[in-house]
C-alpha cells in the first residue's frame, strides 16, 4: 500500500479503524480536535459508531460499556480532559477491559497551554487514578510510529484485557508526515469469552466489575492483575537505541524531544563528543534493562535525561541506571520546545563535570 | 426604573474594556457589556467564566479586559467557582470582613453550559446561591473548532456533526435549556438576547442581578466562525430568529412565565436559516422536508410558550 500525507491526529484515529475500531467516544479539547472531527466522518462510512459525549467523563465511560460488550473502542483527549478520565480509566484497569485511550499532552498543570508538553508522564506511566493498577503506554516519535502503534495498541490491550495509552503531544497531533497503515505484527488474539454479550442461558453470566468488598478477594483480584502487568513487563517492553556503542554520553528521551536528541547526534559528533540515545518506546513497561545495561559499560560516562517536563521519566532513568552513574536533565516546560543547541549545551557542561 | 436609554446608558464606563480578542461580527462580548452595564456603578461584582472563546480571548495573563475581579477555573466548574466565592462573601459580610455590595456573575458557552457545566449549574441553582448565571449561547463550541453541542440545532453543519450526502449535519434537536432551568423553581430565568436597542437584554440582566437568589439568563449570542453569517449581519441574524420565533423572549418570574415579544408576523424558519453557511446544505430540492419538520418543531414550541404565557 502507498504511502499517504496525514496530520498525525488524522492519522491515528484513521489507524484505529483500519485496526477494527468501530466504536469512538471523544469531547473537544485542542490539540486533539481532528481525532472526533475525523472520526464523525469516517465511522458512520465503516457502519462504526461516533458519538460527541457531553464531558470525558461521559466519554470514557461510554467506553467502559463498549468494551465491557467486547468491542474495539477508543477514546482521545488531551491533558486537562485525561484528568477528568481518570475515575473511569481506573475502573476500566480494575474491571480487566482493553480499550486505547489518546492523550495529545499540553502543557500543565491546571488549564495550563495548548502547546506540547511531557508533562504528563507520571500520570499516564505510575496510575493516574486512583488505586493500583497500570496502563500500557506507548509513546510514538513519528505518525509512522502512532500509526503502527495504535494498530499494535488495541492488540495489546485485547491480549492483556487492560487500557492502553498513546502518549503524544501537540506537535505529533498537529505535524504532517507520510504514513503508511500496516499490520507487521498481528498477534493471536484469545476470544473475548467474558464479554457481556448476552448469554442466553447457554452459559453463565459474565459479570465485569470492579467493586469487590471482601479485603482477601479484592487483594486476591490486585494480586493477579499483578501477576498480568508481570507479563506485561517481561514481553511488551519496546526501546530504541541509537549510536550507543562508543557513546561517551547517553541521552534518554522518547517522543518529540527524541526527535530533537537524534539532530544533537551529529552536532555533537562534529564537537568530538559521541552521543547516544536510547528512546523508551513503551515508557510503561519502563525499559529498565537497558539502560541498567549501558550503564555497566565503561565507554558511558554519564546519562542525561531531556523531557518537556520539570523531570519525570528521570526518575525511571535513575532507578534503571542505579547509581552506576550519575544521571543529569534537562527539560524545556510550559509548551517551549528544547533546542538541539541547548541540549548539546547540556551536554557540553555534564561532560566538563563528569572529565573533571 | 427609570425609562430605558441606551445612549445614556452607554455613558457608564464599560466593565469589558476593549482591546479583548474576540472575533469582529461575535455576540459574546455585546452580550457581556450589556449584562455588565446593568450593575450600578457603585457595586462590585465577582466574574467567573468557563473555559471558552469568551475567557481566553479576554484574560490572556498577563492581560485583562475584565474591571472587576475575575476567576476562571476549568471548564466544568463556572457555577460551582462563583458558588464558592458567593458563600465566602456571605460568610464575610456576616462576621464583618467584607462592606459594600457585590454581585456574582458567572458566564459560560452553550459546551460550558449545556452540556460539562450543567451538574454544577443545576447545583448552585438548587443550593440558591445569590448569583446570576448568564449562558452566552452560540450553539457549538467554538473555541476549539465548531463542535456540536446539546445546543447546537438539528441538522447544523459542525466538524462533529458533518453534513454529508447521508446524514444532513446533526440529528437531534436543540436541548431546551431555558425551560430545564425554569424547572429549578429559582426566583428568575430569563431568555434573552442582543435585540434592537438592547432593552430586553438590559432590563432581564438588571432583574436578574437584583433579584435575591439564583438567576439565570440564556442569552442568544451568534458566531460568525460556527453560523457562518457576515459579521456586519450579527444584529440582523439574531432578529430574524427573534421574529421567526426559533428563540422567543420570554421570563419566568418566581414560576410565572411572561412572553417579551410578540412578533407582529411571524417569519418563516427558512428566513432565518439562509443567510447562514451552517444550514447551506438544507436549501436542496431533496432537504425540503427537514426544512418542513424544522418548521414543525419551532411552531410546537413556539406555541407551547404561549399557553404557559397564558398568550394562546
Amino acid at each position: 500500500m502507498s504511502k499517504v500525507l496525514m496530520k498525525g491526529n488524522e492519522a491515528i484515529a484513521e489507524a484505529a479503524i483500519r485496526a477494527g475500531c468501530r466504536y469512538f467516544f471523544g469531547y473537544p479539547i485542542t490539540p486533539q480536535n481532528e481525532i472526533p472531527a475525523y472520526m464523525a466522518k469516517r465511522m458512520p462510512e465503516t457502519g462504526g459508531c461516533f458519538i460527541q459525549a457531553e464531558s470525558e467523563v461521559s466519554a470514557i465511560n461510554m467506553v467502559y460499556g463498549a468494551a465491557g460488550a467486547g468491542a474495539r473502542v477508543m477514546t482521545s483527549s488531551s491533558s486537562p480532559g485525561i484528568s477528568l478520565k481518570q475515575e473511569g480509566i481506573s475502573y476500566m484497569a480494575a474491571a480487566e477491559l482493553p480499550c486505547v485511550i489518546v492523550n495529545m499532552v499540553r502543557g500543565g498543570p491546571g488549564l495550563g497551554g495548548i502547546q506540547p508538553a511531557q508533562s504528563d508522564y507520571f500520570q499516564a506511566t505510575k496510575g493516574g487514578g486512583h488505586g493500583d493498577y497500570h496502563l500500557v503506554v506507548l509513546a510514538p516519535s513519528t505518525i509512522q510510529e502512532a500509526a503502527d502503534l495504535v494498530i499494535e495498541g488495541f492488540d495489546i490491550a485485547d491480549q492483556y484485557r487492560n487500557p492502553v495509552m498513546i502518549l503524544g503531544d501537540g506537535i505529533l497531533g498537529q505535524m504532517m508526515e507520510p504514513v503508511e497503515f500496516r499490520f507487521s505484527n498481528r498477534r493471536e488474539l484469545p476470544p473475548k469469552t467474558w464479554a457481556t454479550t448476552g448469554h442466553t442461558g447457554e452459559r453463565p453470566r459474565n459479570i465485569i466489575n470492579s467493586l469487590i468488598i471482601d479485603p482477601q478477594a479484592l487483594e486476591d483480584h490486585v494480586n493477579r492483575i499483578y501477576q498480568k502487568y508481570g507479563h506485561i513487563m517481561k514481553n511488551e517492553v519496546k526501546v530504541e537505541c541509537c549510536n550507543c556503542d562508543n557513546a561517551d554520553i547517553i541521552v534518554a528521551a522518547y517522543g518529540t524531544t527524541s526527535r530533537i536528541v537524534k539532530s544533537v547526534i551529529y552536532l555533537a559528533r562534529q564537537e568530538g563528543i559521541d552521543v547516544g540515545l536510547i528512546r523508551p518506546i513503551t515508557l510503561w513497561p519502563f525499559p529498565a534493562n537497558e539502560f541498567s545495561r549501558w550503564a555497566d559499560r565503561q565507554h558511558v560516562k554519564a546519562f542525561l535525561t531531556v523531557e518537556m517536563s520539570t523531570g519525570q521519566m528521570v526518575e525511571d532513568v535513575r532507578l534503571g541506571v542505579n547509581g552506576k552513574k550519575p544521571v543529569f536533565f534537562y527539560g524545556r516546560t510550559g509548551g517551549m520546545v528544547p533546542e538541539p543547541s541547548a541540549i548539546l549545551e547540556e551536554i557540553k557542561k555534564v561532560m566538563r563535570s563528569v572529565m573533571k | 426604573m427609570a425609562a430605558y436609554n441606551l445612549k445614556t446608558l452607554t455613558d457608564k464606563p464599560e466593565r469589558l474594556t476593549g482591546g479583548h480578542r474576540m472575533c469582529a461580527g461575535c455576540g459574546a462580548p455585546i452580550v457581556v457589556r450589556t449584562v455588565l452595564r446593568a450593575l450600578k456603578p457603585e457595586d462590585h461584582a465577582v466574574v467567573g467564566t468557563a473555559t471558552g472563546c469568551l475567557e481566553v480571548s479576554t484574560c490572556i495573563y498577563p492581560y485583562t479586559a475584565w474591571k472587576d475581579s475575575f476567576i476562571h477555573s476549568a471548564f466544568e466548574n463556572a457555577a460551582a467557582t462563583v458558588s464558592g466565592a458567593e458563600a465566602a462573601y456571605r460568610a464575610m459580610s456576616r462576621t464583618g470582613k467584607v462592606n459594600g455590595t457585590t454581585k456574582f456573575i458567572a458566564f459560560g458557552g452553550d459546551g460550558g453550559t449545556y452540556d460539562i457545566g450543567f451538574q454544577s449549574l443545576s447545583g448552585a441553582m438548587e443550593r440558591g446561591h445569590d448569583m446570576v448565571y448568564v449562558c452566552y449561547d452560540n450553539e457549538a463550541y467554538m473555541n476549539t473548532g465548531i463542535q456540536r453541542s446539546s445546543s447546537t440545532p438539528k441538522y447544523a453543519d459542525t466538524t462533529t456533526s458533518p453534513a454529508g450526502s447521508d446524514i444532513p449535519g446533526k440529528v437531534q434537536f436543540k436541548k431546551d435549556l431555558t425551560m430545564v432551568m425554569a424547572a429549578h423553581n429559582i426566583p428568575y430565568v430569563a431568555q434573552s438576547a442582543p435585540f434592537r436597542n438592547m432593552r430586553d437584554l438590559y432590563e432581564k440582566a438588571e432583574k436578574a442581578i437584583y433579584t435575591p437568589g439564583p438567576a439565570f439568563l440564556n442569552v442568544m449570542a451568534p458566531c460568525p466562525r460556527g453560523w457562518r453569517y457576515n459579521t456586519p449581519q450579527l444584529m440582523e441574524v439574531v432578529r430574524l430568529a427573534i421574529d421567526s420565533c426559533v428563540w422567543p423572549l420570554y421570563e419566568v418570574i418566581e414560576g410565572k412565565f411572561v412572553l417579551n415579544y410578540k412578533p407582529r408576523k411571524k417569519i418563516p424558519v427558512v428566513d432565518y436559516l439562509k443567510p447562514q453557511g451552517r444550514f447551506r446544505h438544507l436549501f436542496t430540492k431533496e432537504n425540503e422536508g427537514l426544512l418542513e419538520e424544522l418548521q414543525q418543531e419551532v411552531d410546537r414550541r413556539w406555541n407551547r410558550l404561549l399557553e404557559l404565557c397564558g398568550e394562546a
